[in-house]
């Protein structure tokens, strides 16, 4: 017989290495009540500075519906970068890990399940004085613009508002509201950047003319102040929209400047302080500005570290 | 192969035939109720809503129906789209409502099947043609690999469900192209008429049917050197496609015409509108590969992955196997100039052609992505019926070792038949089987299956259609009354939701996270904007519920947690 021939005669096999295949297939990943199994001892493992990492990416909400807000708080799960994070908690299925936390330094690799978890060092975490998204309420923090200069009130009742589908970012209800419509509030919200991850920032819509200042007294800072900024990144890919301008001021002296582009995605900055590193209670100022207002829905980021 | 007398044979296919299509359609019509309405079928129960008060004035004021102001009014809607699935499902829920009629609570438990029902209909019967069309060629085992293995495409399945057009235009394609070959291979002129009338019924079902006239042609000029070539009479070749094309150009456009009320004023503007509207369609977003794309350039690879990904791969080989098959016996004929085989090569060239048109499109990075398998499924029936080829192939070659180790399993010429064909099978119907209600979500295990593809970032859902899987979750712990915002499901989809008792009837719909109790989230990648909303309004990024298949999330459902504050025009 041929060779052809058996190939042919070998054909209706497949099948039989596919049902395999697939049986294989459907039970490779565990099922999704498997991950309460987590729990316990990922709560055992946590400690202050740590964040837990998901490797793949697909199976975090299960691991977030296992470990809930106190193990994954929204501040991490929708974190800028992992560099100021002592420890990370990696849990993966399917061998997969997490290339965010690649640098870190394996510790302790245990099995829980199905599922691997190891506990990762950073081997340089950053130090962060202050994270301004914690502080966006008075009196901490003053909100105001500058031309015409108007002051915006601030109230933790607020009317929180979600954009919808295809809508704009969720206003909490907490936040500082601006003369000209609910665009121009400032408040904490997570926003999807051009990976479509989630970015908690500090929204900061620009007015028609002059600067929207957000102040933030009593600030303890390191050497620099560490940033990003962004937008939505369903608003920001139409590469329509006039650049955005973020100013830094500490007591009183611009320190740094930054400008987004539609394009940029989510882009971190850094500015040094100079003279005033170090300083135990500063006043930081960041004041946004736009040629063109039109749809920009800036959001940025920031820590003095 | 048989000495069984030709009547006798036609009444067995004939008997296999109303099972496979009898037996398909109830399969769906029982498999309906835990696929949740698509996002798109939302739009068609409202269109098909106003095409049946169309339907009724008919039958009580056929004047007034007929007049311009009152025909538009009922057709306008969804005019994007021809009339003629829409016309089916308007009609089958005028008949068969179970909530109109008793008499429609003894065929369907659920309003919604009485939509959709058509749908399943026509898959049903397209399923028992294909076994008709490879039987004639490749015999009856070979037709019922070629049936069920396209039958058992866990995509095809899926659709098959949805009062949607995507399954009936694989079956309206295919019962053209079908008639196509029975025009060549027969005389008269009830074959290119049923042709010409097929067409015009395609063509009133989507627009993936004017790939039909590009094939036609296409095939009419290869037919022609073909018999050049081959030293056949060339116009006895070609006369029967002319005669089929000719019928396609002539009725095609008048039964387009004749179904279709929208175009019955003002033909030529709406006609044009509606070809603008689908040659220069928006581009929405499709994830492929961890990327997604929302405008050009589409990836190229996008069509030939996404088959290999999601079409099982026994059933896929054994069509790229029987195209390659029959591909080397044209090779073989025209390099021989054997005349003789000019019937078979001219009809597996038209296989052949509408095959690969329904795929030219996607050479082009210019052509959207967003829809997933379905755009190109018009091709699967094809790739079906030359599976069967394979199978053929296959188990002759297997009947030849058998018969030299076991000779006396051989003198039962249908055990070989009978184990191959079970072993083709198997894997697709658990495959299928696996992934019902997640069609969409299905990916075979050369991809590592639903987890792999999950990794290699493929999209999971769209259309928002996955609602129907939480809905217990809702039943069981929404308070009453509880608000819930729906994410991609359409309000529409939502209403049939309720109407079927699939859902609460308490529950409320809400379009803004913060006015909700409960979020959804159907995950697409572009989407995650809207899951971020949900964090931030409800207070929480931990999810109560979670469903999709394999352990690979598709839908989701957050709470509002304790302290969240619900926005003031809901809370008040």
């Amino acid at each position: 017989m041929s060779r052809m021939r058996l190939a042919w005669a070998l054909l209706p096999f497949v099948g039989v290495l596919e049902l395999g295949g697939q049986v294989w297939a459907s039970r490779r990943a565990p099922r999704m009540e498997e991950y309460a199994v987590l729990a316990d001892p990922i709560r055992d493992l946590e400690r202050e500075g740590d964040v837990v990492v998901v490797a793949p990416r697909w199976a975090e909400p299960l691991v977030r519906r296992a470990l809930g807000d106190d193990l994954m708080p929204l501040a991490d799960v929708a974190r800028s970068d992992v560099t100021h994070y002592r420890r990370a908690i990696e849990i993966s299925i399917l061998g997969e890990r997490s290339t965010e936390v690649s640098a870190f330094v394996e510790r302790e690799v245990r099995d829980v399940g199905r599922f691997r978890v190891r506990v990762l060092e950073n081997p340089k975490p950053e130090h962060v004085f202050y994270d301004f998204a914690d502080h966006v309420r008075p009196p901490e923090a003053k909100v105001f613009g500058t031309d015409p200069p108007v002051e915006c009130g601030f109230s933790t009742k607020t009317e929180v508002l979600a954009g919808g589908l295809g809508g704009h970012p969720t206003f909490p209800a907490a936040r500082f509201l601006c003369p000209g419509g609910e665009f121009f509030n400032v408040g904490p919200t997570v926003i999807a950047d051009e990976k479509f991850l989630p970015r908690r920032c500090i929204w900061s819509h620009p007015f028609q003319r002059g600067q929207i200042v957000t102040r933030f007294g009593g600030v303890p800072l390191g050497d620099r102040i560490v940033g990003h900024t962004g937008m939505y990144w369903i608003i920001e890919r139409n590469l329509a929209g006039a650049p955005i301008d973020l100013e830094v001021a500490v007591d009183g002296d611009v320190v740094g400047h930054v400008t987004h582009r539609d394009g940029d995605g989510w882009s971190r900055f850094e500015m040094p302080l100079g003279a005033h590193a170090h300083a135990t209670a500063a006043e930081v100022e960041f004041r946004v500005s736009s040629p063109n207002y039109a749809d920009r829905h800036f959001c940025f980021q920031a820590d003095s570290r | 192969m048989s000495a069984t007398p030709p009547r006798s044979r036609s009444r067995v296919d004939a008997a296999v035939f109303g099972a496979l299509a009898l037996g398909y359609t109830v399969l769906l019509e029982k498999t309906a109720k835990a696929v949740g309405y698509a996002r798109d079928e939302g739009f068609y129960f409202q269109a098909a809503e106003s095409y049946e008060k169309w339907f009724r004035l008919l039958l009580t004021d056929r004047h007034r129906a007929l007049t311009p102001e009152v025909t538009d009014g009922y057709w306008s809607v969804n005019h994007e789209h021809p009339a003629l699935i829409k016309s089916l499902f308007a009609l089958s829920n005028l008949a068969f409502s179970p909530k109109h009629h008793a008499v429609g609570a003894l065929y369907f438990e659920q309003e919604g099947t009485s939509f959709r029902f058509p749908a399943m209909v026509l898959a049903g019967l397209l399923i028992g043609a294909v076994y008709l069309f490879a039987t004639r060629r490749f015999g009856r085992a070979a037709g019922l690999v070629s049936a069920l293995g396209l039958g058992f495409m866990p995509a095809f399945f899926h659709h098959a469900h949805l009062a949607c057009f995507d399954a009936p235009i694989v079956a309206m394609f295919a019962f053209t192209a079908f008639a196509y070959v029975k025009t060549l291979e027969t005389k008269g002129i009830g074959w290119p008429l049923l042709t010409g009338l097929l067409f015009g019924l395609a063509l009133d079902t989507k627009h993936n049917a004017w790939f039909l006239p590009i094939a036609g042609a296409a095939h009419f000029v290869a037919t022609l050197a073909s018999a050049a070539w081959l030293r056949a009479p060339v116009l006895a070749s070609i006369k029967r496609s002319f005669a089929a094309l000719l019928s396609m150009a002539l009725l095609g456009p008048l039964v387009l015409y004749a179904l279709w009320p929208w175009i019955w004023h003002d033909t030529t503007a709406r006609l044009q509108e509606y070809v603008q509207f689908h040659l220069n369609h928006e581009y929405y977003n499709m994830e492929f590969l961890g990327e997604n794309y929302w405008k050009p350039p589409m990836p190229r690879g996008y069509a030939w992955f996404m088959t290999l990904a999601t079409v099982p791969t026994v059933t896929l080989l054994l069509g790229l196997s029987g195209l390659g098959r029959r591909i080397y016996a044209a090779g073989r004929a025209l390099v021989s100039r054997d005349a003789s085989a000019l019937p078979t090569l001219r009809e597996d060239l038209f296989l052949g052609l509408c095959l690969s048109a329904s795929y030219a499109a996607w050479l082009s990075t210019g052509t959207p992505i967003f829809g997933g398998t379905k755009h190109w499924m018009q091709a699967y029936p094809f790739l079906a019926v030359f599976g069967g080829a394979a199978f053929v192939g296959a188990t002759s070659a297997l009947g030849e070792i058998v018969a030299r180790r076991w000779p006396s399993i051989t003198s039962r010429p249908n055990v070989v038949a009978l184990a191959s064909s079970a072993l083709v099978l198997v894997a697709p119907i658990a495959e299928t089987w696996g992934a019902h209600p997640w069609g969409l979500a299905a990916y075979v295990p050369l991809v590592g299956g639903n987890p792999g593809a999950a990794t290699l970032g493929l999209n999971r859902s769209f259309w928002g259609y996955a609602t129907a899987s939480v809905a217990g979750y809702l039943n069981r712990n929404a308070k009453k009354g509880a608000r819930i915002y729906l994410h991609d499901t359409a309000w529409q989809s939502w209403q049939m939701l309720l109407e079927d008792g699939t859902l609460r009837p308490d529950l409320v719909a809400v379009a803004s996270a913060d006015q909700a109790d409960y979020v959804l989230y159907h995950h697409e990648l572009h989407m995650l904007g809207q899951d971020y909303q949900a964090w931030v309004a409800l207070g929480t990024v931990a999810p109560v519920a979670i469903e999709g298949p394999d352990g690979v999330p598709v839908i989701w459902v957050y709470a509002r947690s304790p302290g969240a504050q619900k926005s003031r025009s809901e809370s008040d």
